[in-house]
């Protein structure tokens, strides 16, 4: 059962090479900006010994915090650039199949419709992001490291200055958190999507997005209210996994504490609030939604005869 | 007896259109049973409700279960090409050995390698990297690997040329029949594969017009090539279907003894090809 489920996701990987492919580019693209970087300010020789003889003198605080800014932007590229992965993933995994008439062969071999749409589910909800997970650890160290060599080249102390200071750990499972409840929070959304992948005759893209911006306006003009805009489009921004704020809050929160002379949060850490995440009902609901659809897709992968 | 596949009044219509009409047919263990039809006759649908992949009226049992309701235990026991370009075209041929192997319970991986050495196929190539005839090659390595008790094929060999079309039917009958299994087939091409039948069946507009054991055949069906006035003669015994052949008359009889039509000309049993034109155009409208 398990080593079917594991052969199953590794199916998916060598199908779309993509998931292992966009990572790895993102993370050489940021690690050679940070060559690029260092070489740019490098020329403002003085200044630049100047500023690292100041952050030298800076607090622990200061310095682990600034360090964890620079870690949390570039997690929030991968975290972006997963999400659009994700969407095309999720309307090509049941369509291509489909199309190149592949479900013929995939059907001759004992595994059963809900096996294999679930393995896509757990493609899109788990092995993506740990993924993207591993990706970011590594862009990480990397990246510091080139910072390093920079600031030992400058004549400064690269231990005290990025490495003594800074709570890995802790924002490493504080960025695994997000990435594993992202996924949940916008599960309706991957849900529809290997639903319209599973029945749409062609053009996934268009079928799975028209809806989802025709169908609030059409609520907007025909009945005035705006129930379907909000349950779609405010839930992107609300995902309520910090304490008594929402992602869109999080970045004024972190600008004011700055603008006030405060230091930003070191880590996200100590803001999660996973029983917040867990205790909302608009969570389960979209599950359920999502279940909903994955059934749905099942359904048609099963009983739809259109080979 | 043991039919491993038992067909009772199935019928299947998409809207109101009847692609299969009340067919009952029994399939036997150990035969090769060709399916033969003209385009649209309700073929595909036929073995399409057999894989289970279509849910049709009447009853229909494959290897004493019901294909549509259970199918994932079907499948651990049958195998089938649908079509020669299924193979999904990216993944690479040791990827494809390893799946199989690891989803299936009767699959040899050291059969299918002991095919593949055979072939010029490179395990690290991807499927789109073969011609048509290696993906051929490959998939019917991979079919041949798994013992299963029945097998199912759909045009296997249409769209490959001339040469690979031998050689598929020459390795299926070499490395895959051993008599203890089923072969279910369809083609276009029925020369090519009358001689290694067992059984055929004839299905036109859904219906089934024809079913016999290829050895029967020469009792029912004779053919008679002759010419003028003998023609006139022979045409009392109503052929079922008339054609000219170099100025010359083949009739084709169904029911009449051999001894009825001696010295009216030339007698011999009909290749299929013909016979199947015969049973198609020449029944009754």
């Amino acid at each position: 059962m398990i080593a079917r489920q594991a052969i199953l996701l590794r199916r998916e990987l060598w199908e779309h090479r993509s998931i292992l492919v966009t990572p790895a580019v993102i993370g050489l693209l940021v690690s050679l900006m940070a060559v690029t970087g260092h070489v740019v300010v490098s020329t403002f020789d003085q200044a630049v010994d100047g500023v690292i003889l100041g952050a030298s003198a800076l607090g622990e605080t200061q310095r682990s915090s600034a360090v964890g800014v620079l870690m949390t932007g570039i997690s929030s590229l991968f975290a972006i650039a997963m999400w659009i992965l994700t969407v095309f993933y999720a309307l090509d995994a049941l369509y291509t199949e489909r199309k190149d008439r592949s479900i013929l062969f995939w059907r001759s071999i004992p595994c059963t419709d809900s096996e294999t749409v679930l393995s896509k589910l757990v493609t899109a909800m788990l092995v993506v992001p740990l993924v993207s997970f591993a990706a970011i650890i590594v862009t990480h160290l990397v990246v510091l490291s080139l910072t390093s060599l920079w600031i030992e080249w400058r004549g400064a102390n690269a231990w005290h200055l990025i490495w003594s200071a800074t709570p890995f750990i802790d924002n490493w499972v504080a960025t695994l958190v997000v990435l594993l409840a992202l996924p949940l929070w916008l599960s309706p959304f991957i849900g529809w999507f290997l639903f319209v992948s599973a029945f749409t005759k062609r053009s996934p893209f268009l079928v799975a997005f028209l809806p989802i911006f025709i169908l609030p306006m059409l609520e907007k003009t025909l009945v005035g209210s705006t129930l379907l805009a909000e349950a779609l489009f405010v839930r992107t921004g609300k995902l309520p996994l910090f304490q008594g704020l929402d992602t869109g809050d999080l970045l004024f929160y972190e600008g004011e504490k700055m603008a006030a002379g405060e230091a930003p949060s070191i880590s996200l850490l100590p803001l999660l609030d996973l029983s917040r995440f867990f205790g909302s009902p608009a969570l389960w609901l979209g599950i359920v939604v999502c279940a909903l659809f994955v059934l749905a897709a099942i359904y048609v992968r099963r009983y739809r005869d259109d080979t | 007896m043991t039919s491993l596949v038992s067909a009772r009044n199935v019928s299947k219509y998409y809207g109101k259109v009847r692609a299969v009409d009340d067919v009952s047919f029994d399939i036997e263990k150990g035969r090769i049973m060709g399916l033969i039809g003209p385009n649209g006759a309700g073929k595909t649908t036929l073995l399409k409700a057999v894989l289970g992949l279509t849910d049709c009226q009447g009853s229909l049992s494959v290897l004493g279960l019901d294909p549509f309701r259970e199918r994932k235990e079907l499948m651990r026991e049958i195998s089938f090409i649908a079509d020669v370009a299924v193979l999904p075209r990216w993944i690479r041929v040791s990827q494809l050995l390893h799946f199989v192997e690891t989803v299936h319970p009767h699959f040899s991986r050291a059969r299918a390698d002991e095919l593949l050495a055979r072939t010029k196929i490179r395990r690290d190539a991807r499927v789109r990297e073969l011609s048509k005839g290696m993906i051929t090659q490959l998939h019917l390595s991979i079919i041949v690997a798994i013992d299963a008790k029945l097998l199912v094929l759909d045009e296997p060999t249409i769209g490959l040329d001339i040469i690979f079309r031998k050689e598929f039917y020459t390795n299926l009958l070499n490395d895959y029949f051993d008599g203890e299994r089923t072969i279910l087939i369809t083609t276009h091409q029925v020369e090519e594969i009358e001689h290694l039948l067992t059984d055929v069946m004839f299905i036109n507009d859904g219906r089934i017009v024809l079913q016999a054991g290829m050895d029967a055949l020469p009792q029912q069906y004779v053919e008679l090539m002759t010419s003028g006035e003998n023609a006139e003669r022979a045409r009392q015994y109503k052929p079922i279907f008339e054609r000219d052949v170099f100025g010359k008359k083949v009739l084709t009889f169904e029911g009449v003894r051999r001894e009825q039509l001696q010295g009216l000309g030339d007698l011999r049993t009909p290749a299929i090809a013909d016979l199947f034109v015969a049973k198609i155009k020449g029944a009754p409208a």
